[in-house]
């Protein structure tokens, strides 16, 4: 008989469940959480280091910083077509956090850092669940460090602009059919760069334009770990252990904001997020050994996104300030190419927020997000596996700020 | 503040705990009555796998698991099969009895370790084995009346499972095992369960024995003749009385052979020579003793080159009895294949009749299995029966393949998940897709919703 057995490996790829905006999370200020994620035209501090570097030109305050993070608590249900049977995702709550600190060198230019996690989720499915030679579990972190500068050209408008280091871990396991325990385990790192710039524009004291664009960084793992957990007699054309290149674009975002003092309490923001998905189209794993048969090549086809986004800050007084927001988050993904590595679904968020300010100086600021992704059946088409999911994620937030 | 914590942690616990909820699918019975299930057929609907009937085998067969998936729209009861006590199971080659086929590595004449099918227990005594399927089931009437090596003719034989017929040839050990009496038939037995329902996939064997033979161990049952002796008549009848006790049910037609590894996995050119001596010496043979005498005759002569060659083989119509095998004629997977590598099988001496289909007896086959498969789907179709097309379906996936929830199914041995280790019979994951096919066909001639099974709960080939 033929001894080559030869099994397609479909890999998956990295994914943050919950988010409709296939893995992209915008957690980078409880501030910002509260208003419905907006923060392009806002002049929140030194969190415009991610929302919009132009704005920290025209900060309030001479020197800020910031610390916050969130726990995401996410589920996803899975009912498979045709069938009864149902599967639910296991996930650990994961933590996105963010530290930042500006402070003004001089009347026109301010110089920021920032240290973020734009990407910090994982997706635990049951180990035998109907979908594990897909995706069993995955688990992506990225963490951002962007030094910024910022220029006031005058009093109304303000450019600012950062370098973006990106470093990224991915773990994911699928099943092989081999039966039970069999499959493989990839595990890499990457590290890359980008940049994020920026324009803030005042025309008036009550409005504010902002424009920002962080640019697309292709998360490189190269000579990452593969471990196959594989039969012995299939370890003569498979190697138990083997290296892989694969590349993960985080795509491009370019942001429009609108804000509006509406009165002396009370502060509105609009925006729209453009996030350039296409740019991930397919996920290609190559590998070291036996790329033969190894190497593959699987279509995501994600599409453009626009999101808009509302958001609401009152002030209740001195020492309280509440906050409101919502937006819609439409998923990138292709009917036929949904594959359960990144559930993202259509998704109603809302989202809550206070700030409480025991000094003047001093901030804390609580935030609350709830997502609710629309029930949606969805195939993957190259592997034939379809069903409907539903999925649904609160996140509390904790961030403190402090300016003199 | 710490009345805040835990109000806080309070909500946390909750927000945790609230899974989004889906409820897509209603099962519904549809226009049928599914109370009770009775399966009827050969070695398929009974579970025979890995060239055995094993416990866990008969536990996965398609049959059981569709009783299992029957459940939420109404069968009710125990679903009831007659086990045999062995996970090593039984299996007949002749009159021999062996335990199923694992993977595992078997050394050649070469000295040359390979991964292919051998026997799970090889200590099993030929008194041990005869004892498992020896032992008579009680607790019947079975739900699972499938017998392996049962023709549509067998299923109507009284004293198919009367001991006394063993020597003969007139009964079948698998169903002496678990026949009411030594007069019954299995039709009567399957009708003693008093079904709503039932499944019937019979018809391999009446070509599949003549097959597995190439040819020569058994006859392909005619299309004509009496209930009991021509398929037409019988598949006919044993319909019409199962429609006497069940209002509903379903049938499938029959694989080509062309679709199952048993007849795909030995290439007709597995001569594969490396040494230009070689090709020489065999050159020279034919030469002088067959290629003279077949250019007399207008035959086709016999020349060897390097790299991969048609086997020679026996041929009684052939002028010279042997010839070279054509690219479509078929080799069987029971070909011993020491003696392809070193007993001069295929080179030296003609490869025996017995382990190849030629195109005349695979021919006669694909007629048979057209004949029948016209007669199953008109007798579906008359009886308001639903229809499973296990030929269009198997075809299918021997061309194409067919991928199902990130698994790949052809007829690929061992590695096309479909086919267990003896090359003809499904592995339980080949049984859950079927299981699924059953259910489709059902669903559409009966408005019904029955869920369909996740295939990946179960396993393929099992490698060591």
């Amino acid at each position: 008989m033929t001894k080559s057995l030869i099994f397609s490996l479909l890999f998956a790829v990295a994914g943050m469940s919950v988010f409709a905006g296939g893995y992209q999370v915008r957690l980078q200020g409880n501030k910002s959480t509260g208003m419905g994620l907006t923060g392009t035209a806002l002049n929140l501090g030194s969190s415009s280091i991610f929302y919009n570097p132009g704005a920290l030109s025209l900060m309030k305050n001479k020197t800020d910083f910031s610390i916050g993070a969130s726990g995401i608590l996410s589920r996803i249900t899975f009912e498979k077509s045709g069938s009864q049977y149902q599967a639910e995702t296991d996930n650990p709550m994961s933590t996105p956090l963010y530290v930042y600190g500006a402070g003004k060198i001089s009347d026109k230019w301010t110089v920021g850092l920032g240290v973020y996690t734009p990407f910090g989720s994982s997706t635990q499915w049951d180990n035998n669940w109907a979908g594990k030679f897909l995706i069993q579990n995955i688990s992506l972190k990225a963490i951002y460090v962007q030094p910024t500068v910022a220029y006031k050209i005058n009093d109304k408008l303000g450019v600012g602009a950062g370098f973006v280091y990106a470093h990224g871990t991915v773990k994911l396991a699928k099943g092989l059919n081999y039966g039970a325990g069999t499959g493989v385990e990839l595990e890499g790192t990457s590290s890359n760069m980008g940049f994020n710039v920026g324009v803030f524009y005042t025309p008036t004291e009550k409005l504010s334009l902002g424009v920002d664009y962080r640019s697309k960084i292709l998360a490189e793992v190269k000579g990452g770990d593969a471990t196959f957990t594989i039969p012995q007699s299939v370890q003569n054309t498979i190697p138990a252990q083997n290296k892989f290149d694969a590349t993960l674009p985080m795509p491009g975002n370019l942001d429009f904001g609108v804000s509006y003092q509406a009165s002396e309490k009370m502060l509105v923001s609009f925006e729209v997020n453009w996030v350039m998905w296409s740019a991930y189209d397919t996920l290609k794993f190559e590998f070291e050994e036996k790329g033969e048969i190894l190497n593959s090549s699987n279509p995501r086809k994600y599409k453009d996104t626009f999101i808009p986004r509302l958001g609401f800050e009152y002030k209740l007084n001195d020492m309280i300030t509440l906050r409101a927001g919502g937006y819609y988050d439409q998923s990138p993904t292709d009917d036929d190419y949904f594959n359960p590595e990144t559930v993202s679904l259509n998704t109603l968020a809302f989202t809550l927020g206070m700030s409480i300010n025991p000094t003047e100086k001093l901030s804390i600021d609580l935030s609350y997000l709830q997502l609710t992704g629309q029930k949606t059946e969805k195939t993957y088409s190259p592997e034939e596996f379809g069903g409907t999911y539903k999925s649904a994620a609160y996140i509390p937030g904790i961030g403190v700020s402090y300016h003199f | 503040m710490k009345i805040k914590i835990s109000i806080i942690a309070l909500a946390l616990t909750g927000m945790w705990a609230c899974q989004p909820e889906l409820n897509e699918f209603t099962p519904s019975k549809g226009n049928a009555d599914f109370t009770t299930y009775m399966s009827a057929g050969n070695s398929l609907t009974a579970g025979y796998s890995d060239g055995a009937l094993y416990k866990s085998g008969q536990q996965n067969s398609y049959a059981a698991i569709l009783a299992k998936q029957l459940e939420s729209v109404g069968r009710t009861g125990e679903f009831k099969i007659p086990y045999i006590e062995t996970e090593d199971g039984v299996g007949f080659r002749g009159a021999a009895m062996f335990t199923k086929l694992k993977m595992g590595y078997s050394v050649d004449c070469k000295g040359v370790a390979s991964l292919s099918p051998v026997f799970a227990n090889t200590e099993a005594t030929q008194q041990e084995l005869g004892g498992f399927i020896g032992t008579p089931v009680s607790g019947g009437p079975f739900n699972n009346v499938g017998v392996p090596g049962a023709k549509v003719t067998h299923l109507l034989a009284p004293h198919y499972g009367d001991p006394a017929g063993l020597q003969t040839g007139t009964a079948n050990p698998y169903f002496v095992r678990f026949a009411s009496s030594t007069t019954t038939s299995v039709l009567d037995d399957a009708l003693a369960v008093n079904p709503t329902f039932f499944s019937l996939w019979i018809g391999n064997n009446d070509v599949l024995g003549y097959a597995t033979s190439g040819g020569v161990g058994d006859v392909i049952t005619p299309v004509e003749g009496n209930p009991g002796f021509g398929f037409e008549a019988s598949y006919g009848y044993i319909v019409q009385l199962l429609k006497t006790k069940a209002s509903a049910g379903v049938v499938a037609n029959i694989p080509d052979i062309t679709s199952i590894p048993f007849f795909t996995t030995v290439p007709y050119n597995a001569i594969v020579l490396t040494d230009q001596a070689q090709v020489e010496a065999l050159n020279a043979a034919y030469d002088a003793h067959y290629n003279g005498a077949a250019e007399q005759l207008g035959l086709p002569k016999i020349i060897w080159s390097l790299g991969q060659n048609p086997m020679v083989i026996a041929d009684a119509s052939n002028p010279l009895t042997m010839r070279q095998i054509t690219s479509d004629e078929l080799v069987l997977l029971t070909i011993p294949q020491d003696s392809l590598k070193c007993g001069g099988w295929g080179t030296q001496k003609p490869v025996p009749n017995q382990f190849v289909l030629t195109a005349t007896e695979k021919e006669y086959v694909s007629n048979a299995v057209i004949a029948y498969n016209g007669i199953i789907s008109s007798v579906a179709e008359a009886n308001d029966l639903a229809f499973v097309d296990a030929n269009a379906y198997m075809k299918e996936a021997s061309t194409t393949g067919i991928k199902v929830d990130g698994v790949t199914f052809s007829n690929a041995f061992v590695r096309g998940n479909l086919f267990s280790t003896d090359g003809v019979h499904l592995t339980p994951q080949g049984n859950a897709l079927v299981a699924n096919l059953f259910i489709d066909a059902i669903n559409a001639e009966y408005s019904a919703s029955i869920p369909k099974v996740n295939v990946n709960e179960y396993n393929a080939v099992l490698l060591p």
